[in-house]
């Protein structure tokens, strides 16, 4: 189904492509909001899937902002005491609204109404929850107010937890150890829609929902489906889809991957070009004792998050290729003073310095082109490619894709490609990371 | 599936039509350092370089027989390292198995993978290229990933070789990434793995309170031996939505939305063609070719120690496979080495996931026992019930 399928999604990459070239270099980063107090209203709003559908959701806005799907990401400090206030302007039908957020500690609901599980935000009233960010991590807040349907529905969205003795520039940690260090973090909130059900409720409709049918037929990463993921963060054509998911990194940094699985189902979440290390589950690290460090973490290179769950990455890339990936004909060198194998600055694999390539690449008349295909083998190379090949590499950049290998998931709405996938890439280290 | 043949026909000559036509690039071109007449092995005066191994898979489509006797249209790989290059394309087209040929090599060798793709017979309408994905493996670079949004694809006609320095030592998996949810779903998928260094210590090499003695296998270089086994057997789990491979056969739009898989496999058959030995009949839509030899039958002597080594190359859903009557120690995922190992008697694999576990049978009195998904409906061959993800492990 080659000629419909891939042209459809090669024209996707040159807007994120060109976007990305437009944006100020900013280091790579999760986005969301910092605070102690906020104040959230959910509403209702629809958001864009590829294919072209537009989908009602019901979502969390930051004050009396837009509503985006995910909720906005909060990021918070350890043992901060956090004050939210979500007022309820969803619209007549939808019921009282509320906020879980698990694995926080100390909570308390004030005002609006008692519901099954917490307090909850009438209709056109607010209710404040309070808690303390105890413990540092990844988390997941969700509405606890018929949560079969108002997650759904988009009432998700993450919180991070720094770490005390974090600092953005000299302490990145993810955790209270040296070993959950990273250079660079991003977010990966899985989940996946019924469109049935979004159709069934703006329709008024919503004794029609029924869940034993579910079928899910959208998948999606921090709210958007690919190529959607690849866009820059607050295109203004996605009002209501403002985070996008396009991890980049250097060779040898550290990339923190922060995966929330805020859907029904398992995604199995595959990460070409090398494993991620697990350091740890739900908001803990994999330690065997308090202040151990994570020394029960393990190399995945396919992780599976269960529904509500989150779990914290750590990515290394370097090559271990068995040939030279700056090519042998430039001069470069491979100084490794410190001994551990590597270029004391650009992370070369010394190994497999100066050894050549080792095999020849057809001929281009019978090659197909990838779109992040820069033309060369050779990291930081571009090559000149045939007219209409290529084209979205232009720091000869190695592209890795990241996605969900239930690769049904790889699909909007019936259209291959698209859904939960993104591409992570490797700049050269002469390449500033622009991310978000 | 008259019907088949008849359209097969002027698919095939099509397809040549295709290739001879094409720009005078497109030829099956094998690269194995060594080789002079490129079939891919060593013969006469050929010498072979030290640690280098060299593979020939052809990429294509053929057909396969379901448990229940339902013919199956497949993509698939097949394995013709020794054939001569001018002889790939007849031999290859039409020919290709389920589930791809199982790749073993040791780690440290290095890998020539040559790639040839012969084309759709059955869809002289596709153009699709192909390539293989080593799944898993650590610290890839692009060119060799077979991710083809990131890199290169192949050419009907034409070949590209993948060189690999074989990592880690462990379970991974390949497949085709070209439109990966159609190929895979179609059948481009197999089982590879990676057998450590420590394989082959001088006897008598001591490791821990283990002493190597040749012979030895380990999963991992574990410095104990405590990954040591006798037999290994990959297992890998698998599943197809006829509708779907009915629907490229007959040149029909995709079911991608309401994908669902009711045909749960072993290494690409339902029980109990699991454990035969004998294949499956070859359908004749294929020419009588073998296209499911694999069979999932796990056989060991009493005391010995079974490796098995599990992975999941489904793509639509999470598959729970439990060895009720043997207890599973765990001891590796993704082709690592777990820090602490641990025993169960069911594991949970989704797609591009894979476990190492070690069956130790000391304390199993002789018997059968069997392995088998525990998502009970999926034993099941389609609509015939008794069948499916399950296979027999004999202790003799």
């Amino acid at each position: 189904m080659r000629s419909i399928m891939t042209q459809r999604f090669r024209w996707f990459p040159v807007m994120a492509i060109l976007l990305l070239l437009g944006a100020s270099p900013a280091l790579a980063a999760i986005q969301g909001v910092t605070g102690t107090t906020f104040n959230l209203t959910a509403k209702a709003d629809h958001i864009s899937t590829p294919d072209g559908n537009s989908i009602l959701i019901w979502g969390y806005a930051l004050n009396n902002g837009r509503m985006q799907y995910p909720g906005p990401t909060l990021i918070l400090n350890q043992g901060d005491t956090i004050s939210i206030t979500l007022t309820n302007n969803l619209p007549p039908g939808a019921g009282n609204v509320s906020i879980l957020a698990p694995g926080q500690s100390g909570g308390t609901a004030t005002g609006g109404v008692q519901g099954l599980i917490t307090r909850e935000a009438p209709p056109g009233g607010s209710v404040t929850y309070t808690f303390v960010a105890a413990q540092p991590g990844t988390y997941a807040y969700y509405s606890g107010t018929r949560p079969e349907l108002q997650v759904e529905m988009g009432l998700v969205g993450a919180i991070i937890v720094r770490p005390a003795g974090f600092n953005e520039t000299s302490n990145k940690i993810a955790y209270g150890h040296p070993e959950s260090r990273y250079d660079d973090e991003f977010l990966f909130l899985l989940s996946e829609m019924d469109p049935n059900i979004h159709e069934f409720v703006e329709a008024g409709l919503m004794n029609m929902i029924d869940n034993t049918k579910y079928w899910p037929v959208y998948w999606f990463i921090n709210g958007r489906a690919a190529p959607d993921t690849m866009l820059d963060a607050n295109v203004p054509f996605l009002p209501t889809q403002p985070y996008n998911c396009l991890p980049t990194t250097h060779p040898g940094e550290r990339l923190l991957m922060r995966i929330v699985n805020a859907s029904r189902d398992l995604h199995p979440y595959h990460t070409h070009g090398n494993h991620h290390k697990v350091i740890a589950l739900d908001g803990r690290l994999l330690e065997s004792a308090p202040g151990a460090g994570p020394d029960l973490a393990y190399a995945a290179f396919t992780t599976s998050v269960p529904p509500g769950g989150t779990a914290d990455g750590i990515f290394y890339w370097i090559a271990k290729a068995g040939w030279d990936i700056y090519g042998t004909d430039n001069g470069h060198d491979c100084v490794d003073a410190d001994g551990d194998d590597l270029d004391d600055a650009t992370h070369e694999y010394c190994p497999d310095h100066g050894k050549p390539f080792p095999v020849n690449l057809p001929h281009k008349n019978d090659t197909t082109f990838g779109a992040f295909w820069g033309g060369s083998p050779f990291l930081g190379t571009a090559e000149p490619l045939p007219p209409g090949e290529g084209g979205f590499n232009p720091n000869g950049a190695y592209f890795f894709m990241w996605h969900s290998h239930s690769e049904k998931e790889l699909t909007n709405f019936d259209i291959f490609p698209g859904g939960m996938l993104t591409m992570m890439f490797v700049e050269p280290l002469s390449a500033p990371l622009v991310n978000p | 599936m008259k019907g088949n043949r008849v359209f097969a026909l002027p698919g095939f000559f099509l397809l040549l039509l295709f290739i001879a036509s094409s720009p005078g690039w497109a030829a099956i071109t094998v690269q194995c350092p060594g080789d002079t007449n490129g079939d891919a092995i060593w013969t006469g005066s050929e010498v072979r370089p030290d640690n280098t191994v060299c593979i020939h898979l052809t990429a294509g489509d053929g057909f396969i027989r379901m448990a229940d006797g339902y013919l199956q249209y497949i993509f698939g790989f097949n394995d013709f390292t020794g054939t001569p290059p001018d002889q790939v394309m007849d031999e290859a087209m039409l020919s290709q198995q389920f589930p791809a040929p199982t790749i073993k090599v040791k780690e440290g060798q290095n890998v020539y993978l040559t790639l040839s793709n012969v084309g759709m017979v059955q869809r002289p309408d596709l153009f699709d290229a192909h390539t293989v994905h080593w799944h898993g493996f650590p610290f890839q670079t692009p060119v060799f990933d077979g991710e083809p949004m990131a890199s290169i694809s192949i050419n009907m006609g034409s070949s590209l070789t993948y060189y690999y320095a074989a990592p880690d030592p462990g379970t991974y998996m390949y497949h085709c990434h070209f439109e990966a949810t159609e190929h895979m779903q179609m059948g481009m998928l197999g089982n590879l793995y990676v057998t450590p260094r420590q394989d082959d210590l001088p006897d008598g090499t001591v490791l821990g309170s283990h002493v190597h003695h040749t012979g030895d296998r380990y999963v991992f270089n574990d410095g104990d031996g405590s990954t040591r086994y006798d037999v290994d057997y990959p297992v890998q789990i698998l599943a197809f939505d006829p509708r779907f491979h009915d629907a490229s056969m007959n040149v029909q739009p995709l079911p991608f939305a309401m994908m669902r898989d009711t045909y749960p496999m072993l290494n690409g058959r339902g029980y109990p063609d699991t454990v035969s030995l004998t294949p499956p009949a070859p359908p004749d839509e294929n020419g009588g070719r073998v296209s499911q030899p694999m069979n999932s039958l796990i056989t060991a002597s009493r005391g010995q120690r079974i490796l098995l080594r599990i992975s999941s190359l489904s793509t639509v859903e999470f598959y729970t496979l439990s060895s009720p009557g043997i207890p599973m120690l765990v001891v590796g995922k993704d082709a690592k080495q777990l820090p602490a190992y641990f025993t169960t008697n069911s594991l949970t694999l989704g797609g591009g996931e894979s476990y190492d576990v070690i069956l130790d049978t000391a304390d199993v009195a002789r018997g059968t026992y069997f392995l088998y998904t525990t998502n009970l409906h999926n034993l099941s061959n389609d609509n015939e019930d008794f069948g499916g993800m399950m296979t027999e492990i004999v202790i003799n």
